[in-house]
């Protein structure tokens, strides 16, 4: 393990080192401005990917930012005598403010499908384009730089534009090495597997893309300030061009939008290609191999070049006999039943409207700590509403709710799991790119307590360890059966020690055998004290595991009671079953 | 050298290694004087793909003309000269770098300006850090070229935008009625903005009245509502600051509306597409030489007049006829070579000495480089299209034997 | 000052009419990104493709192009084919499938650039130019043809999906592949002919280009914001949608340049792009 980690360590510091003392080295100054134009696109392209390939939000608009950067430093430079390295920071800051006031616009809309955000980021970029066009900014004129000085970071300029470009790539690298490993990172990734299970997980979905849209768009807008300077003479066509965000989003894809470092492999690769056909008699059959190459890569490296080769050195390496698997034995014995009066949960007059639909018509619920209530009703009474309103993945329109005592009703989803609320989801929704143990990480990061690293890590392979899927930890969700997959949602809900866990349907679509299994399981999550919430058509569950029932009926909560009497209740079964019936 | 040219020439028939460089050259010119020894490697790139490549393929062709011719005779101080044409993708940082990569990696002697403004002004900055002289054929706003060792190889003159409109009113005064009115209309492309601008002044100044002045995206795709807005302006001149086919767009859009202006310019049009259409007839536009008298006449005008129209045809391309773009390159060549020559160095500095002190005969005639910006006097031309064919009509003395200007 | 009534109302024709081409471009781009989850960028190239092999028929062969279109949307169709063998047989996704058509698109270019040379082409014809006088106003009859065009198809198109069983199944397997199988139709051949059709209408709108546009290999990038908008605007997979939407933007676009300075249209329609949008985000 400490040699794998080593290796890359030592040729990234290696490799940043030859980078570093390339300029030294007397290669002529062609090389300079290669580099420059490498360093170039694997920062805007790894730019791009830090909101459209972690967080799954794809732009074609990274021409406005990049371009917005080029402009405020062609700007301020020109008119305004800025020294040009003092208008970088603020190119960024100008691009990243154009990026958190689309992002602040189009997140807040629900349902924001992938290709809207794709065209909208387009059409952002052709209005900023017209705007600087017809303004004094531009004008149609183009603005020539010539007259600029250059600071003299290193004796030449070709020397200074690469250590300006090479800084730039570095800086960039390392946000996005620290975003994929960090906190936000995870979130992003969520986002992008599944924003509403990220959401209920304690993932603060908005403010994590407003701050990676920030991101993107600011490191585009730095990226062009200095090329701003290496061009020397800006036109609106030649810098919202088309090509920009295409190439970013080929480059990204081809390495692999998804890996920190793909993009740079992607970006190298692409600028490289470019280069190696420049002749002039070979100019435009280059352009069609070049183009070629890609469709190739693309159709038998669909996830890129990097998680392509990750996967070949996976399986080349011996599989070595990694400890990780929980010490925790998922038996857990039952104690007694210990309820106290504390109400977890305070439901009042909790309604919910769909347009003219009353789904919700104002629902009272106490849940005392450490009781198990099973929720049942017939379809379309409003349990699953019921969870969605007390998860806040629908926001209420009426009445009030509280967990162990504070106000959720109007908190955003992440903010109710962030208070110790968890669910699962009657159909699994796991982050199908992410492992189990990802998952289930993921979980405890969001939900639970502050703790560091290791500590999250042990949470984490306690619960797959507790929910018996010891050993499939590296595994992805898509290799699991429907049974497994519905105790990674356990796992992952238990994960984030709630004080209060919504089931919703875990027992539906397993065999009996597999009921079985999953009733011991509820059962032993109720033995470590949590207070459970559980929605179930399976009659015989619900009287062996609920301590109290609550009927819901058109929206409005029907009775309520011990399992056995609400079941002999002949107002319930005749819901259940037809007045006729109880008649 | 030419001292040395006896021995040189004994070299080149023994060793075969400049038949390449040379093979298409007539024997009969290989006889009269073979350059031979080490070739003179000049570089340069042009936009052959992407949105510029439009005219690169026409400036290639002009090139390798002018290569042939120049080998054809003396080269470069006897030495023959050898062209490294690059492809910078129609982007102006590709433009840069690859002119770093003639000059420091394939270490050329001399280069030779890329087509378009941005490429011009990307290698510019290059040429200066490495004081190379540096001569282009395309730069429409000659106050950008800001370096003291580029030089126009297309006489615009310093200041066109101040120079041409006064052509173009000369020429208008001509007119029976003259016109009092014009409307200009451009293309938001830096140098068809920037006549543009000029022209609406210029007219002002000298009493033609600008009743509108319209701006539209270069690239723009519907000129429907612009043809309104201009035939309910209804002026006595359309003034277009036109590139590629929007000419044809625009006067097909006012043909729709049932309205013909009465004479109209053009700035930058595509020459064929526009002198072939219905619409085309007498319409103006802007030149620096046609292939006619007094043009023809020129030393070595009416070979690579030829010549060209044989490569282009071969080329397949549309307008197979020598123009200001071709005739632009060919020019930068004729600059180079006298340049080199002259100066007798392959030194920058000395060449461009010498090109500062001393008058260049090239395809446009005597060309001086003494005044603002390395200009010098301007010399762009009026043509009309007269049966299907660009004739030059303004100034009268340029104008082709028994061609005169046509009112509308 | 204030823009005349016949200004106006000759901006709005004109604009509609113009519009059409953004629509019948559209067309074949919505169908295959709204049904079959395929952003197909080549659809431009094959455009274009098809009006080069216009402009070489008639300037070569004097094949006049409404018997030349005979020969090309087959052709243009059979590329649709093979196009989409290439996407099922990868089973390739939606952000694939934009990045291989883009490739493709550049591929086409190249070959495009190789024959005709990247020089500006204009295909004239005497009836380029025909209108037809209505009050103060005049109608470009080639404009208004293509219009007809544009709708019969996207009409017929419309029906197709709207009233068939197969079209009905189409769209349903749009939202879910197991739904379709569920009707019992065979949706892999659907999509087949779905992506010819495609390919087929970018055939039609080829036609036109070389009647009206442009033509230069660079020009395959031209349309491609615009056109992208309109086939949002129109909602994915709806050929009466994109043709409203089309002739929508080309009238804003037309009314922008009739009044404000003519560059600043780009921000009307991209603007109303973006106010639609955002005032109904489930709008595509």
């Amino acid at each position: 393990m400490s040699v794998a980690n080593t290796i890359p360590k030592a040729a990234a510091v290696l490799g940043i080192v030859a980078f570093a003392i390339l300029p030294t080295a007397g290669l002529p100054a062609f090389y300079d401005s290669f580099f420059y134009l490498v360093f170039f696109w694997v920062s805007l392209a790894t730019s791009w990917a830090l909101l459209s390939g972690f967080a799954g939000y794809f732009s074609l608009g990274h021409a406005a930012f990049f371009g917005v950067g080029m402009y405020t430093t062609a700007t301020l430079t020109t008119k305004a005598d800025v020294p040009f390295l003092a208008t970088v920071p603020v190119a960024a800051a100008m691009a990243a403010l154009l990026g958190v006031g689309i992002g602040a616009v189009v997140f807040r809309m629900k349902r924001l499908r992938g290709e809207l955000f794709a065209l909208l980021t387009l059409a952002v970029t052709f209005v900023v384009a017209t705007i600087i066009l017809n303004t004094p900014i531009d004008g149609g004129a183009g603005v020539f730089m010539s007259a600029v000085p250059m600071p003299h970071i290193m004796p030449t300029q070709t020397g200074t534009i690469y250590v300006l470009g090479f800084l730039m790539c570095l800086a960039t690298l390392g946000i996005t090495w620290w975003v994929a490993h960090s906190r936000l990172g995870m979130g992003l990734f969520a986002i992008h597997d599944d924003e509403d299970v990220a959401e209920a997980k304690g993932v603060p979905t908005f403010r994590y893309k407003l701050i990676a849209f920030a991101l993107s768009a600011g490191i585009a807008g730095a990226v062009g300030g200095i090329h701003a300077m290496y061009v020397g003479f800006l036109t609106v066509g030649g810098t919202f061009e088309l090509t920009v965000p295409l190439y970013v989003v080929l480059m990204s894809v081809l390495g692999g939008s998804r890996h920190w470092f793909g993009p740079a492999v992607g970006a190298t690769v692409i600028t490289a290609l470019l280069y190696a056909f420049i002749s002039g008699g070979e100019a435009m059959v280059g352009r069609a191999v070049v183009a070629l190459v890609l469709i190739l890569a693309i159709l038998w490296l669909p996830d890129g070049v990097v998680p392509a080769v990750k996967a070949w050195l996976k399986r080349r390496q011996r599989p070595v006999e990694e400890k990780h698997h929980a010490e925790v034995i998922p038996v857990v014995p039952e104690g007694p039943r210990t309820i106290g009066t504390r109400h977890i949960l305070e439901v009042r007059g909790a309604a919910k409207r769909f347009g003219g639909l009353q789904a919700l018509g104002g629902v009272d619920l106490d849940v005392r700590e450490g009781e198990i209530l099973g929720l049942v009703g017939p379809n379309g009474s409003g349990k699953t509403t019921l969870i969605n309103v007390i998860s806040g993945f629908y926001p209420l329109s009426g009445g009030t709710i509280a967990v162990d005592g504070v106000q959720i009703g109007n908190l955003p989803a992440h903010e109710i799991a962030r208070r110790g609320v968890a669910r699962t989801y009657q159909i699994p929704r796991p982050f199908v790119n992410m492992s189990v143990l990802d998952n289930v990480t993921m979980a405890a990061t969001f939900g639970g307590p502050l703790r560091n690293q290791s500590e999250i890590r042990d949470e984490a392979l306690h619960w797959i360890g507790f929910t018996g899927l010891a050993g499939k930890e590296q595994a992805l969700p898509a290799e699991l059966n429907l049974h497994e997959r519905k105790f990674l949602e356990l796992a992952r809900a238990l994960a984030a020690r709630p004080k209060l866990l919504l089931l919703d349907e875990v027992l539906s679509g397993l065999n009996p055998a597999e009921v079985d299994n999953a009733i011991r399981l509820v059962r032993a999550i109720r033995a470590q004290g949590a207070t459970i919430v559980f929605v179930e058509h399976l009659m015989r569950a619900m009287v062996e595991l609920s301590d109290r029932v609550a009927v819901l009926n058109e929206g409005k909560l029907f009775a309520l009671g011990a399992p056995r009497e609400i079941m002999r209740d002949p107002r319930v079964v005749s819901i259940y079953l037809g007045k006729a019936y109880a008649a | 050298m030419s001292k040395g040219m006896g021995a040189s020439r004994r070299r080149t028939f023994l060793g075969g290694a400049l038949a390449a460089t040379a093979g298409l050259v007539a024997a009969p010119a290989i006889l009269r004087a073979a350059p031979s020894g080490k070739p003179v490697r000049v570089g340069g790139t042009l936009s052959l793909t992407g949105f510029l490549a439009q005219t690169a393929v026409i400036h290639k062709i002009a090139s390798e003309i002018m290569v042939e011719e120049i080998n054809s005779r003396d080269g470069f101080l006897g030495r023959p000269v050898e062209f490294i044409l690059l492809d910078d993708q129609s982007k102006p940082d590709v433009a840069r770098s690859l002119y770093e990569k003639l000059i420091t990696v394939d270490k050329v002697d001399l280069i030779q300006g890329p087509y378009a403004t941005a490429p011009i002004l990307a290698a510019m900055g290059v040429a200066q850090r490495y004081g190379k002289v540096m001569i282009q054929s395309s730069m429409g706003i000659p106050k950008l070229q800001t370096y003291d060792m580029a030089f126009p190889a297309t006489p615009f003159g310093p200041e066109p935008d101040k120079s041409y409109p006064n052509v173009i009113l000369d020429a208008m005064a001509t007119l029976s009625p003259a016109p009092k009115t014009m409307v200009v209309l451009t293309s938001k492309f830096p140098s068809a903005q920037f006549m543009a601008q000029g022209m609406r002044v210029e007219a002002e100044k000298r009493g033609v009245k600008v009743p509108l002045y319209l701006e539209y995206e270069a690239g723009n795709r519907d000129f429907g509502a612009i043809a309104a807005r201009v035939k309910e302006a209804n002026a006595d001149f359309l003034w277009v600051g036109s590139l590629g086919l929007e000419s044809n767009q625009i006067l097909e859009a006012l043909r729709k509306l049932d309205y013909k202006p009465k004479n109209s310019f053009h700035l930058y049009p595509a020459p064929g597409p526009l002198a072939l259409s219905p619409d085309g007839n007498l319409v103006w536009s802007s030149t620096f030489l046609e292939p006619d008298e007094p043009f023809m006449s020129r030393p070595g005008m009416k070979k690579i007049a030829e010549l060209y129209k044989e490569r282009a045809t071969k080329a397949n391309l549309p307008y197979p006829i020598i123009d200001a773009q071709a005739a632009g390159m060919v020019s930068e060549w004729q600059i180079l070579e006298q340049g080199v020559n002259g100066a007798k160095s392959l030194e920058d500095k000395q060449i461009a000495a010498w090109l500062k002190k001393n008058v260049v005969t090239t395809i446009y005639g005597p060309t001086k480089f003494d005044g603002l910006y390395n200009h010098g006097a301007p010399a762009q031309l009026i043509r009309q299209v007269q049966n299907k064919e660009w004739k030059v009509v303004w100034p009268k003395d340029l104008a082709a034997p028994g061609v005169k200007l046509i009112g509308g | 000052m204030m823009p005349s009534a016949t200004l106006l109302g000759q901006a709005l024709i004109s604009g509609v009419l113009a519009g059409g081409m953004y629509g019948l471009l559209a067309l074949g781009l919505s169908l295959s990104w709204g049904l079959l989850r395929l952003v197909n960028l080549s659809h431009f190239a094959l455009a274009f493709l098809a009006a080069y092999l216009t402009y070489e028929m008639g300037t070569t062969y004097h094949i006049d192009p409404w018997w030349s279109v005979l020969l090309i949307v087959p052709a243009m169709f059979a590329i649709g084919l093979v196009q989409h063998w290439i996407f099922d047989r990868f089973k390739v996704n939606e952000l694939a499938s934009l990045l291989i058509t883009f490739s493709f698109a550049v591929m086409l270019e190249v070959g495009i650039q190789l024959y005709w040379t990247a020089d500006y082409r204009r295909f004239e014809t005497h009836y380029a130019t025909w209108s037809i006088k209505a009050g103060p106003f005049y109608i470009p009859v080639l404009e208004l043809i293509l219009c007809l065009v544009a709708g019969v198809l996207a009409w017929g198109t419309w029906l197709w999906l709207r009233k068939t069983y197969v079209g009905k199944a189409l769209r349903a397997s749009a939202e879910d592949a197991d739904i379709a199988a569920a009707y019992g139709v065979d949706h892999k051949k659907l999509a087949y002919l779905l992506s010819g059709l495609g390919a087929a209408y970018a055939g039609v709108a080829g036609t036109f280009i070389a009647l009206i546009a442009t033509l230069a290999p660079a020009q395959i990038w031209a349309w491609l914001g615009v056109v992208f908008a309109v086939v949002i605007i129109g909602r994915l997979g709806n050929p009466l949608g994109a043709l409203f939407a089309g002739m929508l933007i080309g009238a804003s676009e037309s009314i922008a340049m009739a009044i404000l300075s003519p560059a600043w249209a780009p921000v009307v329609s991209f603007s109303v792009l973006i106010a639609i949008l955002l005032w109904d985000p489930e709008w595509s």
